[in-house]
């Protein structure tokens, strides 16, 4: 008999999830993904200055808030008819490759790491490192406090978490080396972004400050400490896990989903705007002999309210999208709604990135016998953080030579003022995924406005047809031997680096609780 | 070059006034656009007005969380401004110092939102600079969308800025 058992909230996730999966024999045979907090910042943008968009917009998340500025900013370029400059641009790259190189590490050590080590190995740990001793300790002395947060809640251990004290100690140091890294790294994008968090410097046209020869410097240096430690402890770290101890877990391919993979494209090289770091692309079931991508056409998407906690209405393009709350619809569990593609699913981020550039490592790792799943997901997102690192030096060079030009432009000041009236979309590929921002202007103002993010794709209900979502379907069949220690469930999770905390918005502080569980 | 710098004296005795002074961190967090909500945020910019000893500095910080550790770790003595769901009357403010919450078990409902402050400070120790914290917070009100504060919670930010401007006295 099938047994349902529901994980509310997700936790060491951004924002709130929800998630419900039926075990049958052992395995999940039904799920559901449920966004419990409310959306719909967009009502805030409609009737105001267009040009507000771009600071509105990040202060929807206080995690991507760079993210948004720049595709509200893109579409707002759209809809205006600028042209950044490619100085502007090589800005902007900057600001966004800043922004993957902490969200990747974060997400790897602070985020998921627990998810596969059994931390309490630490307890055993007998050297003399001051810093391992000061972590034993301090776990030691949660766990007699009954108060193990931020390390908990974890599952028990199961057959492949990595139970070895000596790799278990030297993951924590690495833990800690991460969260340094990550205090360090936090300051890069301010050197464009003029303050963090929440930076001011990407509008309309390009970007406001001009930089000096300083701040590319500075840039470097730091971006130097940063690469180092990506290249020697963490991208290590991540292939080590995934093809050692998590092997079995990758060649069993947990956490699937429907194999269908969108990426906007992102990152131009150079000036031409035509050879990408991250390429444009859609694969509808997946074929790793023979991959087959199709160019994305933005008219194709379009977003379900039928299983979602808003008004009835069939499928719209987000151009044309609104939010009615409607909290008494039979069908719905979810503040999320239910982007598609052609009709179709799709997930966004580093493995759907990686497969369409069809990047040499990730598909190495296939032929040898990972199927795209939970652990595939951190090895793409390893392996994409190095490719923008090495993007950020070539971007870095390039702005030194713009900056040394005649004539150099970081804005488009003849669009500056919004026109009369005017549409435009704007897209990216932040560290999460696809990104979408759609505007429409009439009379000077806001007339509407959508935003479609990463985590609406993958963390959406099902849809008109009643097809899952890809969290919902990566979780089928996925093993849950002990329906009270799912950890299975929350592993393929984490993989996606959930960020629901502009998807939604938490409503009801009552649900503030470490860990609910109902079994039924 | 700031004139602090050029002040500083030189002498081979490493006396106290050698020594960088204590860096004070006033932080204002909470979402903008949910009304009482941005409580924090609505105080950290008219701080950010003020004319403040230079050891003090006011960051606006959003609801940016876990990521808040570069500033939590730069800090001696940090001040968090936030909205805190106490259960009292709208407006009602509290004042509480990190440590005397930090280990009940059942995760106080500090926050509304999802800063998590008390989860950075938690990480801040694992990297050993942990500063001595202390939160004013608000009860909200209204956490309906909107960039105002409702006329309850905004009667207080004088009041607040007060208090934050009696910490600076009492850190000092």
């Amino acid at each position: 008999m099938a047994q349902k058992i529901t994980i509310d909230p997700i936790t060491r996730i951004e924002g709130h999830l929800k998630i419900e999966v039926e075990i049958e024999n052992g395995k999940v045979k039904n799920a559901w993904s449920s966004g419990t907090m409310a959306r719909g910042f967009e009502a805030l943008l409609i009737g105001k200055e267009p040009r507000d968009a771009s600071y509105i917009t990040s202060r929807f998340c206080g995690v991507c808030y760079s993210v948004h500025q720049l595709a509200s900013s893109r579409a707002l370029d759209a809809a205006f008819g600028a042209n950044v400059p490619w100085g502007g641009n090589l800005i902007r790259n900057l600001v966004m490759g800043a922004e993957y190189i902490y969200d990747h590490v974060l997400h790897f050590y602070q985020l998921s790491a627990l998810d596969y080590i059994d931390i309490m190995a630490v307890a055993n740990y007998s050297g003399n490192d001051k810093e391992l001793l000061a972590v034993k300790d301090k776990i030691v002395g949660l766990v007699k406090a009954k108060d193990t947060y931020p390390l908990t809640p974890r599952y028990e251990p199961d057959e492949f978490t990595v139970k070895d004290p000596d790799i278990v100690i030297s993951a924590v140091k690495h833990y800690i080396e991460a969260l340094k890294m990550h205090a360090k790294a936090r300051n890069m994008g301010a050197i464009w972004g003029g303050r963090t968090p929440h930076y001011q410097n990407i509008v309309v046209g390009g970007v406001t400050s001009y930089p000096d020869i300083n701040q590319v410097a500075r840039f470097r240096t730091m971006l130097d400490e940063q690469a180092k430690f990506i290249n020697k402890v963490y991208i290590p770290d991540v292939l080590a896990f995934g093809t050692g101890p998590l092997w079995p877990l990758a060649t069993m391919g947990v956490g699937g989903g429907h194999y269908n993979y969108m990426s906007y494209g992102d990152f131009a090289k150079d000036a031409s705007g035509k050879d990408l770091v991250f390429p444009a692309g859609v694969i509808v079931g997946l074929n790793p002999a023979d991959i087959k991508i199709d160019a994305v056409d933005q008219d194709k998407i379009t977003e379900s309210v039928k299983h979602a906690w808003y008004k009835e209405n069939k499928p719209v393009h987000p151009y044309n999208g609104e939010q009615i709350f409607k909290l008494d619809k039979k069908d719905a569990y979810s503040f999320v709604k239910a982007p598609r593609y052609d009709g179709k699913p799709m997930e966004v981020g580093p493995l759907a990135r990686m497969i369409i550039a069809k990047n040499p490592d990730v598909i190495g790792l296939v032929q040898k016998g990972a199927k795209p799943g939970a652990v595939a997901r951190h090895a793409a997102r390893a392996i994409e953080t190095r490719l923008v690192v090495d993007a950020c030096y070539n971007w870095l060079d390039q702005l030194l030579t713009e900056m040394t030009k005649p004539g150099f432009k970081i804005h488009d000041t003849e669009h500056w003022n919004p026109p009369e009236s005017g549409m435009g979309a704007g897209f990216s590929e932040p560290p999460r995924g696809a990104l979408g921002h759609w505007i429409k202007v009439k009379d000077k103002k806001i007339e509407n406005y959508q935003a479609v993010v990463p985590s609406t794709w993958n963390a959406s209900p099902r849809d008109e047809q009643g097809v899952r979502g890809q969290y919902e379907e990566s979780l089928i069949g996925a093993p849950v031997p002990d329906p009270k220690n799912p950890v299975n469930v929350v592993r393929i999770i984490r993989s996606f680096d959930p960020c629901l905390a502009c998807a939604v918005h938490i409503i009801d502080p009552n649900t503030n609780e470490i860990r609910k569980f109902l079994i039924e | 070059m700031n004139s602090k710098t050029e002040k500083t004296s030189i002498s081979e005795d490493a006396g106290e006034e050698n020594i960088s002074p204590r860096k004070i961190i006033i932080l204002g967090i909470g979402n903008l656009l949910l009304s009482d909500e941005g409580i924090g945020v609505h105080v950290a910019n008219e701080l950010l007005k003020m004319d403040l000893p230079p050891e003090v500095s006011v960051v606006e910080g959003g609801t940016d969380g876990f990521r808040l550790l570069n500033i939590i770790t730069e800090a001696d003595r940090l001040i968090v401004i936030d909205a805190v769901r106490g259960g009292e009357e709208p407006g009602s403010i509290y004042r509480f110092d990190i440590n005397e919450i930090k280990n009940v078990p059942t995760g106080f409902k500090t926050s509304v939102h999802q800063v998590g402050i008390l989860e950075v400070i938690n990480l801040s120790e694992l990297i050993g600079k942990t500063p001595h914290a202390t939160v004013i917070g608000v009860e909200p009100k209204s956490l309906e969308m909107s960039m105002e504060l409702s006329p309850e919670v905004k009667a207080k930010v004088p009041r607040v800025i007060e208090l934050v401007l009696d910490e600076l006295k009492h850190s000092a």
